[in-house]
């Protein structure tokens, strides 16, 4: 018997209701759980149908309605491990070097960015040669490099949260990889295309020997003009890569889709140290898909941009200083713990951002919802900041 | 007000009849189903038959199926998933093993708690004991990290050496014990496995010894028992298991370990639950609770496993006694000479497993009837399709 796509998709609802489907794949609160280490349960300890989930750096809307076709689609093919699942593996790595314009040699597959950020600690750090990292920054590098017992600099970012590249370039003599996140999450900030080649030429003049990792988990939000993707450096030099996520702008954290992409013998290490079969096979399917529908993205960082700037608008002229972000979330200078702030706002059924040490005392980060989910989240902050 | 069933665009019968998988030859019906839906969605040419990877080829049951379809359809907000089921997906394995939440981890794939384990409980000193040919993923992931392999080979029977591996056991950070074991098919008793473990604990009381029952579900053999209570009861046991076979959930991505609390907090320091997907804790979720499904699986594979035996013994070539969802046969001839031609025919059978890649093949078992097709092309490969009809 034959079905049509049609009448299959509205079966498992998704035909009018697409909106709804895609919350599974979302996951929105899944980035606080992992980055933070913290056990799933404490995570979701407050979930309930009224809240308010600004805490993740998550795309509130979930993946488009190809993906979730491309998804459902592949259901076929749960059975079948994920080179022999069409599409496959390969199929992705074809897929996202169509997207950016590299061969599939110079792409390497991650559940998330998470497990390469890891792989890249192990494969360029060791006991004499540290991590360099921002502080704060995305943890899960320096959390890899205590696992491993391997030293760590932290390097504060500047007054505005971006990255101090001089200090950044001094702390990366000697060492085995730098960990630079541009846009910088929790800060937001981003360093345009001509910041960045200048320090990755400095680093590399000045310590031949280090690795850049060049986090772009947040590329899909950036509208600075002057910023632009750090692929071609990752091309042209052996010891520089970027990373890239489907769980932001794809709005896929649940489905654990992560690439890098480099050299090809770079990122054949990476394959080495690849959890065997890290990605599942409809995951897979709606990556491609995804990646075949960038007017969703474009639409995405259209509706984010719209949000950001709401946002920010908001806490100015409530007198607070927002970090300027090129992200899905702001890093807000409330001039209290970000603790008591949370916790005011976990009672309304808001829940931001955890703590981001060292400006946990000072700082809170909200991640950006739709535009109707933080008209509501505003009634809160007013409310508990009290002007 | 409407009842919710009704509301919803389409009951879960409609569903059901939509897909063409209710009453009988409901498995065959619904990848007859998914199979149309992907050629309306202008999908791929016809597969060969996938005889090389031990996949369960009907995929996941119907619970596991309509698990996703709730799931998707569900509406509840965002970010409640995976949280809240991947404690639930714990807690039902748990009680499946009469454990507590405390005595699973789970990984994407059984493959990345093995890797966990070397990691945790070997280092340069402190080698990875394990059969010269057995699962590799042990030893594959002992060699990235500098951890040294004691490979011991296997006996005349192609069985691990147990008695050899115990030997070599002594200040070994993990002795793998993979049973049954892929790709030889074979299996040792409970007892055996059992005075293995106190063997091994004697002379090495700090070495861990992990147990991969990745093919359980399959054995038929009445002396099997796992090995989970004993993983429970003592620190340095730990038995994993997958979804990836019997449970048709391969591309899923989930596997899990049963141990005792300290050693299974040990192995989810490491990499946690992270790599986990949303969609596989849904599935896995539905499929360990449907104990009949699993039975139902052990079944029709023990049907066409028997088949193809059979099969090959009328030809003239003599399988190990699989335990498994795949033969390991002596072909007598190289692997890949025999895989190539079937290659030709539409049948992919296994890679090489060196040191037997001159005489044996690895074949895993389809469908009966996909089996009857790939026997029409062993015939022809091998040139006994007259002795074997």
């Amino acid at each position: 018997m034959q079905v049509s796509r049609r009448s299959f998709l509205d079966a498992v609802g998704l035909g009018a209701r697409a909106p709804l489907s895609a919350a599974l794949i979302a996951a929105r609160g899944r980035e606080a759980a992992l980055a933070a280490a913290m056990p799933f349960a404490a995570a979701d300890s407050a979930a309930d149908a009224d809240e308010i989930r600004i805490s993740s750096n998550e795309n509130p809307l979930g993946p488009g309605r190809a993906a979730m076709e491309a998804f459902v689609g592949a259901f076929e093919d749960a059975g079948r491990y994920p080179t022999n699942a069409r599409p496959s593996m390969a199929d992705l790595r074809e897929a996202i070097a169509r997207r950016q314009s590299v061969r599939p040699e110079n792409v390497a597959l991650g559940s998330g960015s998470w497990e390469l950020l890891r792989t890249a600690v192990r494969l360029y750090t060791s006991s004499s040669r540290h991590l360099v990292t921002a502080s704060p920054s995305f943890e899960s590098p320096e959390q890899m490099a205590q696992q491993l017992g391997i030293p760590v600099k932290r390097v504060p970012v500047d007054k505005d949260g971006r990255l101090d590249l001089e200090g950044m370039a001094k702390a990366a003599r000697w060492s085995g990889l730098v960990f630079f996140c541009n846009p910088n999450n929790p800060t937001g900030g981003v360093h345009t295309a001509k910041a960045v080649s200048e320090f990755v030429g400095r680093v590399l003049r000045e310590s031949p020997e280090t690795a850049i990792l060049i986090d772009e988990a947040y590329h899909d939000y950036v509208t600075d003009p002057g910023y632009a993707t750090a692929i071609s450096l990752a091309l042209e030099h052996p010891n520089v890569f970027v990373t890239r996520t489907l769980s932001k702008a794809y709005g896929m954290a649940g489905l654990r889709v992560g690439y890098a992409i480099g050299q090809a013998r770079t990122m054949e290490a990476f394959n080495r140290w690849a959890i065997t079969f890290n990605q599942n096979s409809l995951s897979v399917a709606a990556a491609v898909a995804s990646l075949a529908d960038p007017a969703h993205i474009e639409a995405e960082r259209a509706r984010n941009t719209e949000v950001r700037a709401f946002t920010t608008g908001f806490f100015q002229k409530l007198g607070y200083r927002v970090l300027p972000s090129d992200t899905n979330f702001v890093l807000v200078e409330l001039g209290r713990p970000a603790k008591e702030f949370r916790e005011a706002c976990a009672k309304e059924k808001v829940l931001v951002g955890r703590d981001f040490p060292p400006l946990e005392k000072t700082h809170a980060r909200v991640s950006l919802g739709t535009l109707d989910e933080m008209k509501r989240a505003n009634h809160v902050f007013t409310a508990i900041l009290g002007k | 007000m409407l009842p919710k069933e009704s509301a919803m665009p389409f009951t879960r019968r409609t569903f059901v009849k939509t897909l063409g998988i209710g009453g009988a030859g409901v498995l065959a019906a619904r990848r007859d189903a998914w199979a149309g839906l992907a050629d309306v969605a202008g999908a791929a040419p016809p597969r060969p038959l996938l005889l090389h990877n031990n996949e369960n080829p009907l995929g996941p049951g119907q619970a596991a199926l309509d698990a996703l379809r709730a799931a998707l359809g569900e509406g509840a907000p965002a970010g409640r998933y995976v949280f809240t089921r991947i404690d639930e997906l714990h807690q039902a394995i748990a009680e499946k093993f009469g454990a507590k939440a405390e005595n699973v981890v789970t990984g994407c794939g059984s493959t990345q708690i093995l890797r966990a384990a070397v990691q945790m409980f070997t280092s340069p000193t402190r080698p990875l004991v394990a059969g010269e040919l057995t699962y590799e993923e042990c030893a594959g992931y002992a060699e990235l990290i500098g951890t040294p392999v004691r490979a011991i080979p296997l006996d005349r029977t192609l069985k691990l050496d147990l008695g050899a591996m115990a030997d070599a056991s002594k200040g070994a950070g993990v002795v793998f014990l993979n049973n049954p074991n892929n790709p030889t098919a074979t299996l040792h008793s409970a007892d055996a496995v059992g005075a293995f473990v106190d063997r091994v604990l004697t002379a090495s009381p700090d070495t861990t010894i992990l147990i991969d029952e990745a093919y359980h579900d399959y054995v038929t053999d009445r002396s099997h028992k796992t090995q989970v209570p004993a993983a429970l009861a003592n620190p340095r046991v730990i038995v994993a298991r997958t979804f990836s076979k019997a449970h048709g959930m391969a591309g899923m991505r989930v596997g899990y370990a049963l141990g005792h609390p300290e050693t299974i907090q040990k192995l989810e320091s490491w990499e946690g639950s992270n790599a986990l997907n949303v969609a596989g804790i849904v599935v896995a979720n539905a499929s360990i609770r449907d104990q009949a499904r699993l039975e139902a699986e052990s079944d029709r594979n023990t049907k066409a496993r028997q088949f193809t035996i059979d099969w090959f013994a009328k030809a003239g070539y003599s399988a190990t006694d699989s335990q498994t969802n795949f033969l390991f046969v002596n072909i007598k001839r190289p692997a890949k000479e025999f895989r190539e031609a079937c290659r030709a025919r539409g049948v992919l059978v296994a890679r090489d497993f060196p040191p037997f890649e001159k005489s044996h093949v690895r074949i895993s078992i389809g469908t009966l009837d996909e089996m009857k097709r790939a026997a029409q092309v062993f015939g022809k490969v091998l040139g006994v399709t007259a002795k074997a009809a």
